[in-house]
Formats: structure tokens, sequence, C-alpha cells
């Protein structure tokens, strides 16, 4: 177990000769203990170190040496920032030395004997954060528990005692981790989040006719809750991380019901978190027409250069549920189209994307129609 | 230290004296056995949540509990600790997973009281699986069925399970990682990205899994023949939790490593069955119809209390003498939900013929364009579909025709008393039956496909 995987010296010269030349050591302090280290895990490519120490320097030019052999830090992001000085003193200079890679040496000119405080930042690779969900569902599916739990990893090479932790949102706290080990811990928990439950057939993706299929074809599900004060949340972003979803039996234990990888979900956002397929809710679709119209030809009339077509379509969905289903169709569109007429509201999610919702009753089938014009065709040669 | 007898994770539990970087185990504790366990098979993952009741006792405070799933199939990052009758009072704080330790983590658990705490531990692991199997038995008539369904659960996740709570759930989850990949993944969360052990840092198994205890064969046969007669009282309880269903097996169950269980569900009798007949080339090929089975899973046909559980439906035929079976086929049926027909496919049959033939092609109605070119025509195809049914008894026959596009006319022969249905815009379908032993029914249909600029023109 290593206390500490890297070694802060500093040895200090004074200049009492004039030739810089002839520096020599002379003197080495004993390590000093560092204080208030702040571990920031605000911006998950990189995790910034930030730790205060008191130097007693002399009078003349001091040198530190700051060693970091083992421990993954990035050598161009470090940073020596000085907080306290009763007198003002002067970073001179920051050498690499040829003999020790992993090592650097600030030169500090300081106008007399005193002690400054200094904080000193830099990037340490291999040690982050993930964030991870768990969700309890109430049992008629219009709740949810959330809990969040922050998983710490570090495999830094440095061992980090007693330090406070800050994430981009929250208060900081203090805790502790080797290098090598891996912590989880919870973060926050909401109670009673209302949501509402959504099935998903993307006419893009999904076949049309699960009969063809020969097994079922799964219907997507998902739960969405808003990240807002007045259902629960929104005291900040959700960080994206992998949820495990779990229903109330109603018998004083769980089922699971699914995971997802939840996005990162800023306040007042809805956050999306599917489980898996419904096989009680059975979509058909099916293309009942297909209509030439408005042919256009050339100068000559030999060949036909442009022409419309009106396309019909069928969607029929079947709830074998006992309760109301409401479901998303997503139907893909030509570049070019209008609607001529459909049984069912629908809006334009992009020009390629109309979106039907509509809701099944309990143990009901509907059928959506809708036709088409799909302007401006072009045969293919 | 304690072991499970279920599961050889390894519980320890310690105060916790030194809150610092230098865990020392003192004030051993040892837990006394669980109270309940609890398994919820899924099938349509290798995954199973098992659910451990069990009394830790606490002290006032910190305390620490380690535990090691070290040569077990556990999800390490999916435990979990709860109190839930003093869910205010006692919290897991943290987990941790030490370096240069492999299958091992401690927990810090802070207890508002002292004293004997039930607690329930959960966690997935894989290796345990459940299928439904079927049985399905024709009467000689073909108009009723009887129908069983078993829960089969096997155990192959190298551990034995004393009586426990078992529960399958039928549905199709989501899930993102494998359970049996990360019971192998070290460490249990992965690295960072980028990451690589630094020199020194090998991480180093510490302990292990304590050996299961051998029970002889003898004494496990003994023990899996008792639960075996004691399964002909057992129930399953049925319910549905959102899309999923929970079957519930009466009492509990020993299952050991390497074996399985096979339980009936339900059994019902005199279902009214439909016999089909479809021949549709796309699907099936041109070499004959496949024979079906329709029934509904509603209570008109004795059923409908559950959905259906897809898995393998093995169907026999009573034959009049002596309860004799004939063996008609197997077939794998896709989940079924309350209410939905269910159309089981026994495959293709020599009994009952369909053979399209061209009879007779010609093309018309030619247009053409300025220059004298053919811009449009009609296909006229006179069809023929001989069909044949050489059984003894009727069949019902249903045949699908495609066409290359939607732009087409059909004229029905006049003598064609079936039914004809246009399913979507290029497929149509031909419903009959045909009476037993029938050499040769032949269906006539002539169609009429609009090529180029025909279909403006006819539309």
């Amino acid at each position: 177990m290593k206390r500490h995987t890297y070694v802060l010296t500093y040895l200090i010269f004074s200049l009492l000769l004039p030739a810089p030349a002839a520096w020599a050591r002379i003197k080495l302090v004993a390590l000093p203990e560092r204080e208030a280290t702040v571990v920031r895990l605000d911006n998950p490519a990189a995790t910034l170190l930030e730790e205060e120490r008191v130097l007693t320097l002399q009078t003349g030019i001091n040198q530190i040496d700051f060693a970091w052999k083992g421990v993954q830090i990035r050598p161009n992001s470090i940073r020596l920032t000085i907080l306290e000085q009763p007198a003002p003193v002067t970073l001179l200079t920051v050498s690499y030395p040829a003999a020790e890679p992993e090592s650097l040496g600030w030169e500090i000119a300081s106008p007399s004997g005193q002690q400054i405080r200094v904080r000193i930042s830099y990037l340490l690779n291999n040690i982050d954060r993930l964030v991870t969900y768990q969700a309890i569902v109430r049992k008629d599916e219009t709740a949810l528990n959330l809990a969040s739990f922050l998983v710490l990893r570090n495999f830094s090479g440095e061992n980090l005692p007693s330090s406070r932790f800050q994430l981009d949102y929250g208060e900081a706290f203090d805790s502790e981790i080797l290098t090598g080990e891996t912590k989880r811990m919870q973060f926050f928990a909401a109670t009673d989040l209302p949501i509402k439950k959504h099935f998903t057939f993307d006419a893009a993706i999904l076949p049309w006719d699960p009969k063809q299929v020969g097994d079922n074809v799964g219907i997507p599900v998902h739960y969405e809750l808003q990240n807002t004060t007045d259902q629960g949340l929104g005291q900040h972003a959700l960080w994206e991380g992998k949820t495990r979803l779990y229903s109330d039996d109603g018998h004083h234990s769980t089922i699971f019901l699914g995971e997802d990888q939840a996005e990162f979900t800023p306040v007042g956002q809805p956050l999306k978190l599917t489980i898996g397929d419904s096989r009680e809710v059975v979509v058909t679709q099916r293309q009942m027409g297909q209509q030439r119209l408005n042919e256009r030809r050339n100068q000559k009339g030999n060949d036909v250069v442009l022409y419309d077509s009106e396309e019909s379509m069928q969607v029929e969905i079947e709830n074998f549920k006992e309760q109301v289903a409401v479901v998303t169709l997503k139907e893909p569109m030509p570049e070019e189209w209008e609607m001529k007429e459909s049984s069912h509201p629908h809006k334009r999610e992009h020009n390629q994307q109309i979106i039907f919702e509509v809701e099944i009753p309990a143990k009901q089938k509907t059928v959506v129609n809708y036709s088409y014009y799909r302007r401006n065709v072009r045969p293919v040669n | 230290m304690f072991k499970f007898n279920f599961k050889p994770f390894v519980i320890t539990l310690f105060s916790l004296s030194l809150p610092t970087l230098g865990h020392a185990k003192i004030d051993l504790v040892t837990l006394p056995n669980r109270d309940q366990v609890q398994l919820t098979i899924y099938n349509a993952a290798d995954l199973t949540l098992v659910r451990e009741q069990r009394t830790l006792t606490l002290t006032q405070g910190l305390n620490r509990l380690e535990f090691s799933w070290a040569g077990t199939l556990i999800d390490p990052t999916s435990v979990q600790l709860e109190a839930p009758q003093h869910s205010d009072q006692v919290k897991l704080l943290e987990v941790s997973y030490p370096p240069n330790i492999t299958g091992s983590a401690l927990w810090k658990i802070d207890s508002k009281i002292a004293g004997e705490i039930p607690v329930e531990i959960t966690f997935f692991t894989s290796g345990l699986s459940w299928q439904s199997v079927y049985m399905a038995t024709l009467s000689s008539d073909e108009k009723t069925m009887q129908l069983e369904n078993y829960v089969r659960v096997d155990n192959n996740s190298g551990e034995d399970y004393a009586p426990a709570q078992t529960r399958v759930v039928v549905g199709k989850i989501q899930l993102l990682d494998e359970i049996a990949e990360l019971a192998r993944r070290q460490p249990p969360y992965g690295m960072p990205s980028g990451a690589l052990l630094l020199g020194g840092e090998t991480l180093v198994a510490k302990g292990g899994l304590e050996e299961d205890s051998k029970m002889k064969l003898q004494s496990r046969r003994a023990e899996v023949f008792d639960a075996v007669t004691a399964l002909s009282a057992k129930e399953i309880v049925k319910e549905g939790l959102s899309e999923y269903f929970l079957y519930t097996i009466e009492g509990t169950e020993t299952i050991l490593n390497g074996w399985g269980k096979r339980l009936r569900s339900f059994a019902a009798t005199d279902i009214p069955i439909r016999t089909w007949y479809r021949y549709d080339e796309q699907r099936y090929g041109s070499n004959g119809p496949q024979q079906f089975l329709f029934f509904n899973n509603d209570e008109t046909h004795h059923l409908g209390k559950t959905p259906l559980p897809d898995g393998n439906v093995t169907v026999y035929r009573q034959l009049p003498e002596h309860q004799h079976l004939t063996y008609i086929g197997e077939v794998y049926t896709q989940y079924i939900p309350i209410e939905q027909e269910v159309e089981l496919n026994l495959g293709q049959t020599q009994q009952v013929k369909v053979a399209p033939v061209l009879m007779n092609y010609h093309t018309e109605n030619y247009l053409f364009d300025q220059k004298g070119y053919v811009s449009g025509f009609d296909r006229v195809q006179h069809w023929q579909l001989k069909l044949a049914n050489y059984r003894n008894l009727p069949a019902n026959l249903e045949i699908f025709q495609h066409f290359p596009h939607a732009y087409w006319n059909i004229d029905q022969a006049t003598d064609f008393t079936g039914q004809f249905e246009k399913v979507d815009l290029d497929t149509v379908k031909y419903t009959l039956t045909l009476p037993p032993q029938t050499k040769e029914y032949l269906l006539n249909y002539t169609l009429t496909l609009f090529e180029g600029e025909r279909q403006v023109q006819v539309h």
C-alpha cells in the first residue's frame, strides 16, 4: 500500500554567491504534509487534483522539486498557484530534469525567509467516476423511487486519503480512495417521481407483419420522467449512467424490469428509460394501396419524367393488456410528401418521419389509416 | 467467518474502528444462517435475481461487512443491502472494492441502532435458467386438444440451491451487459477508459471461495427424489407485472447443481381447435402447404388465465385404439398474450396438395408513345390451382398469392364457392374447405397485370 506515491521535496538554496552556476543543494527540508486535497470530477474527460502545501522559503532563490514516479499525472497540466505570501515571491522557472522524466523543479525567488501557502494543480489520468441509478417502480407504474450512486475508480497510482471530492453539482464530500480501489456510494435519492409509460413502434426498424417473423415482435417500452422541480427532481442535471429498474411486486419483494443507459438529462428535460420489449401490444402494418398520378412527360412525349403517387397505409394495433397502452407510431416518409388524409392526428417529427400518439384501450384494437401523396418522383431508368 | 449455504460468497462482519485507509478486521462477528432465499429466474436472459433475508448483528455506528464472490457467477455491481424494517436507521453508505484483492468488497454500514437487524441482500447471478415446454394431444377427430404446460428449471450455476422460493419471469428484458461477463470483470466496474494497471499493482486473489460441502451422490438423489414426490401438490401462482408475467412456485425448491426440475404449470382439456393448411410460396416455398393448429388463449378455449410463454410444443394425436398416440410434430411457439390467437405451424404435409399451374398467358391493350415504342400493356394469366385432400378429414385451406406490383385485377371463376380477400396491395388470400378424400379440385382465376402506362390509364 502506497501512502504517498509521489514525492514533493523542496530543496532550498540560498543565493549566497553571485554565480548561479555554482548553486549547490545545501538543505533538504522535510516533506510538508499536503492539505486541502480537492479532487474535481466535474469534467468527465479529465480529473483535476488540487492540493495545498505550506512551503518554508529562505531569502533568495529556492528550488522545489516535484516528482510523481508511478503516478499518472499529465506533466503539462501541472501548475503552481501562490495563495498566501507575507512578502511577494516570484516564480522564476519551471524545469524538467533529463534524468528524471517524472519530475519537475520550480525556482521561486523570495525577498525574505517566510512561509507561503501554495496550491499545486494537475490533471490525473486513470481516475474517474461513473454514475449508476437504481429505480424501484410502483406496481401500478405511475411513479418510481430513484437512487443515484457515484462510483469512483482510482487506478492513477496515487492514494488519496482524506480528500474532498467535488462533482459538477451537489455539495462536495469527504472520502478516501486508494489506488487500485473502486468505491460506490449513494449520491442522491428521490421518491415518488411520477412516470408515464410509452410503447414505441418504429416502422422503419421493426417488422411490419409479426406473423411473417415466426416469433414475437417486441414493442420497446420506456418510462418517461421529468427532471423538473414540480416532478420531484430539477435540482441539477442527471448524468448519463447505467440504470437498473425494478418493480415492486406487491409481495414485499421486487422483480427486475430491465436496464438502460440513462442519457445526460439537463434540468427541464425528460429522462427516458427503456426496460425491454412488450409482447402484449401487437402492431401489424400493411401498405394497402399505391397509385401513380400526375404523370409528366418530356417534350417529345416519349418518356414519363415525373409523377406523383398516392400511398395508403394501414396500421393495426392490438392491446392485450388490461391497462390502456399509449403507443407512439413512428412512420417513415419520403423526401417530398403531402398528407391526404389520416384517421388519427399526427405530428411531423422531421421531414421524413411522422408520429401518431394513439391510446389503445385495454383489450382493444385500433386501426390507424393514412394516405399521402408522394410528390415529384423521378422514374429510375 | 460465515459461509452461505446456498451460495458460496463469504460474508464477515466487523465493526469499524479505523476510518482511514488501513482497514483492520476486528471484532469479527459470525453471521447467523439466512432466514429465507428467493430466486427470480428469467428465461430471456441468463439472469437470476437472488434475494435473501438474513439477520445481522450490528453495533451502533459504523459497521463493516466484507463479502467475497470469487468463483461464483455473481455480478458484484448488483449487490445491494437494505433493512426494510429499519430503513431510516440502517444505511449502506459505501461499497469499496479494495486494491490487490479480487472477488471481495467491503460494505460500510451506518446503523443508528444496535442489535439483531433483519436485512435483505439482493444480487444478480447467472447459470440458472428456465423454459416452458408443452405437450399437446389432439383428439382423434382433431376437433379438440388437451394442452399441458410445464416449467422446467435447470441449475448450471455450479452451486447447489438449498430450499428457496422459486419464481420465474416471462418476458423480454433489456440488458446492457451479460451477467456472466460482469461476474468475471475485474475490477467490478471496469477501468477508466485508456487505463492500464500500473506496475506493482498486480491484483492478487485473496483467500477465495470456500469449497462447498460435498454431499454424497446418494444423499443428493434422495433429496431430489423427496422434492419430486412433493411436486404433485404444488401450484404455480401467476400474476402480471409491467410487461412481465411472474410465476411463483408454491413452497420452496431445492435445485442441485447440474439438475433440472419440471413442474406442471397448467393443464387444459377439450380445447376446441381448428386445423388449417396454408400455402404461401413466398414464405414456405412451393413444396406444399403447411399444417397449422389454431386456437385462442381465452376462456372459450378453456385457457386465457395467463399468457402462454414461448416454448417447445410436442404435438401428438390420440388414436382410437387403446389410448395409443401418434406423433404429429414439434414446434416452437411464440409468447401468446391472453385472448390472442395461437398459431402452431406443424410443418409441411403431404396429405394436402396445392399446385399452382399457369394454364394460359397472353398480352393485350398495348399503348405506344409518340416514337412508336411500347409504353404500356396488360399481362393476362389464367391460373389453375390444383388442390387435393388425401385425408379422411376435411381440410381447411388458405392460399396466399403474391403479385409483382400493386396494379392488378382478378376475375374469379364462377364456380368458386370459397372466400377471396385482398390482404394488402399485392397479396390476396383464398380460403376454402376440401372434403375428405378430394382427389382433385381446380381453383381457376384470371390475373391481369397492368404494365407501364396502363397502370395510370386503368386507375
